[in-house]
């Protein structure tokens, strides 16, 4: 990286966040990669682009935070199906702590 | 314009940049972004050029998708928050909370060689196992190892001890147990 080069701090900000925001959506229900991806670009400014959350679904398979189950869809081929599994479930309340902490931090700064 | 020319080219950039990836992943990608894309078609109703432009631009270009893929690869997890470029992998590194928890727990044992050691002893250890579990670097599996492992070598060092402070306790005339580790204990076995 080029010394003082700029970069949009919210790319940097997002690219954390949001894989976290996918472990979420799915702990709500079991749900298939197109509606993560609907409700993640309906909560606005979360992703820029929504074909990025394929890479970052297959990397939560791989670490073994999500689980996934193909089933029957009644229009299409059979869809997969993500849900998270216990250490899924895990990292996610330890980021929500730890973001919780952290925006309470920034937000304390900006206030002063 | 035929809007399946649209989604062809598109697929077609997604597979020749996908070249840098594992075979595998390059199938499974191309059938996610296809996927995608017909559930969004189907979500629209229609399939008119604007419907299907902004499908394709709200998916970002091909190669970005893909350059996030394979960026992915060599990015650790846990960097959630840290920034990106100079201090990128901090996350999977030690902090306070770590280094004090190793400390506190190797620090039990030298304890129970001062007077009221075993209190010492079991204080540093629960003060330790607090510190790991808030530890934000190590696993679930790691702590639940981490605690499983002191918690039974307390609980076995306890129980051996136990029938030695009994007995010191049931000399004529009765000798209150020396506070501190097993070594004063053992030399008042009769």
């Amino acid at each position: 990286m080029v010394a003082g080069e700029t970069r949009d701090p919210l790319t940097e900000l997002r690219r954390g966040v949001v894989e976290h925001c996918v472990l979420a959506v799915m702990r709500q229900k079991e749900s298939y990669a197109y509606e993560i991806v609907r409700a993640l670009s309906n909560a606005g400014g979360l992703v820029t682009s929504e074909g990025t959350i394929y890479p970052l679904l297959s990397r939560l398979r791989r670490d073994g935070l999500v689980e996934t189950t193909w089933r029957e869809s009644e229009s299409g081929p059979p869809r997969r199906y993500y849900r998270l599994t216990s250490e899924g479930q895990r990292a996610l309340d330890a980021f929500v702590r730890d973001w919780t902490r952290f925006s309470d931090a920034v937000d304390a700064v900006f206030a002063a | 314009m035929d809007t399946d020319v649209l989604v062809r080219d598109y697929l077609g950039r997604l597979e020749a940049a996908a070249a840098v990836l594992p075979v595998n992943r390059r199938a499974e990608l191309a059938a996610e972004v296809r996927e995608h894309i017909d559930a969004a078609l189907a979500e629209a109703g229609r399939s008119d050029e604007v419907t299907v432009r902004n499908i394709l631009e709200r998916l970002g270009s091909p190669e970005e998708i893909v350059a996030v893929e394979a960026g992915q690869e060599r990015t650790p997890r846990g960097a959630a928050i840290a920034p990106a470029g100079g201090v990128a992998g901090t996350g999977s590194r030690w902090g306070a909370v770590e280094v004090s928890a190793v400390v506190l727990l190797g620090l039990a044992w030298p304890a129970l060689l001062l007077p009221f050691g075993l209190f010492l002893w079991l204080g540093l250890g629960v003060v330790g196992l607090v510190l790991v579990w808030g530890s934000g670097v190590w696993t679930g599996r790691r702590k639940l190892i981490t605690t499983g492992i002191v918690v039974a070598v307390y609980v076995l060092l306890i129980l051996a001890t136990y029938p030695v402070s009994v007995t010191c306790t049931t000399g004529d005339p009765p000798q209150p147990c020396p506070p501190g580790g097993p070594s004063p204990i053992v030399t008042n076995i009769p």
